[in-house]
């Protein structure tokens, strides 16, 4: 059916929306039977003239001619407005996030403070954590938290995918061999890894990970080693 | 940071208008709307800045925000006891698709709405067509192909996938 076939496929549009004449749909209707991707592409867009009803008889706003149910306009001013308090809320919850990100590191330095009591005031010069509190980028950074004798610095930033989630590691201050991995768990406690990387000699390396969960199943993040050892953990 | 504002300001200049239309039209709530689009920008910002599909992301959002705003905002007794949730919960979903259908029609290019209009919606016949918008009938085939391919992409695009 070479011939005119590309005539032919057009007539998709008007089978789907009606108004083909009884010979042009007895022409589509018969190559349509072996015509493969036009079967194809009907499967695609026969579902619309269901969505079409729901517009009721006319079709909606868009369709009927005049002015009639146009939403309210919006001028320049009143859109610039909206931008400022949609931006005086971003700079309110980013404060928030802030505070929340420096309890978390309060926290971590108080355990820590509290095992290097009993391990001796030797370790503090060398293995003081610093968690990073970066977490202030475009949407869902997490900083993990060095665990207590770490002095690891990991940064990982949550981007939602249609697959589930991509995870940006920046890390710095690894250990220098070995192997890491990041672990996330989720609300169950089912843990697996979304990544594993050998250790670099500099300590510094940028991986980027993927696991199945949305951002707002991952519980915990940690990194650890090879052998099992937790290096850093966030609670998301 | 300002690389937050940016991009919030973006999501907003790009997809605000077209989200509180949706928004005003669904819950017919002036008071709401502004409120319901600032925290689906704010949501989206925060959990999907990069989404592939921003807009079907920002739709289902405001989907979301407007069923739950619905189940809390006092469901009158009487009516709890006649239609179950899910019932409802389909009822605003048929009327949020609705709303979603227009716009889509709405950003159709205009002589291929033309086209949608008179075949679909006034039951015109290809010929009679071809005679009220006053092009060949060849053209009125071809633009009611492209009409329902672009449609259907606009439609996918909001996350509109029956």
């Amino acid at each position: 059916m070479n011939t005119g076939s590309d005539d032919v496929h057009v007539l998709l549009g008007a089978y789907v929306l009606g108004g083909l004449s009884d010979e042009d749909h007895r022409t589509y209707s018969e190559h349509l039977r072996t015509c493969g991707p036009c079967q194809a592409e009907l499967g695609q867009v026969s579902g619309l003239p269901r969505l079409l009803d729901l517009a009721g008889p006319e079709g909606g706003p868009h369709l009927t001619d005049g002015p009639a149910a146009a939403p309210e306009p919006l001028s320049t001013e009143q859109g610039d407005a909206r931008v400022t308090t949609l931006l005086g809320e971003v700079a309110r919850r980013r404060r928030l996030r802030r505070v929340w990100l420096t309890a978390l590191a309060a926290a971590a330095a108080v355990i820590f403070f509290a095992g290097g009591a009993l391990l001796g005031p030797s370790l503090v010069a060398t293995s003081t954590p610093t968690p990073v509190a970066s977490a202030t980028q475009a949407a869902a950074h997490v900083a993990v938290v060095a665990v207590p004798g770490s002095s690891v610095r990991i940064d990982v930033a949550l981007v939602k995918r249609g697959w589930g989630t991509q995870l940006d590691i920046d890390c710095e201050d690894m250990p220098t061999n070995g192997e890491l991995a990041l672990w996330v768990i989720d609300a169950k406690g089912k843990a697996t890894t979304a990544a594993s990387w050998r250790a670099t000699a500099a300590g510094y390396s940028r991986v980027t990970g993927a696991t199945a969960l949305n951002p707002n199943e991952i519980q915990t993040l940690e990194v650890r080693t090879g052998t099992g050892k937790v290096l850093a953990s966030a609670r998301t | 940071m300002p690389l937050d504002d940016d991009a919030v300001a973006e999501i907003y200049r790009e997809h605000g208008p077209m989200l509180r239309r949706v928004v005003w039209r669904a819950t017919s709530d002036a008071n709401r709307v502004d409120d319901i689009v600032q925290e689906v920008i704010l949501r989206v910002w925060k959990q999907a800045p990069e989404a592939e599909n921003l807009r079907a992301y920002l739709i289902t959002t405001a989907r979301h925000l407007i069923v739950d705003q619905y189940r809390a905002a006092g469901r009158r007794p009487q009516q709890a006891q006649l239609v179950d949730v899910a019932e409802q919960d389909s009822a605003l979903d048929r009327a949020l698709d609705q709303v979603l259908v227009e716009e889509a029609l709405g950003r159709l290019q205009a002589n291929h709405r033309e086209i949608v209009r008179h075949l679909y919606y006034e039951r015109l016949s290809i010929a009679e067509t071809s005679e009220r918008v006053g092009v060949p009938e060849g053209t009125v085939k071809s633009r009611a192909y492209y009409a329902v391919r672009n449609l259907r992409v606009i439609l996918d695009e909001m996350g509109v996938n029956r």
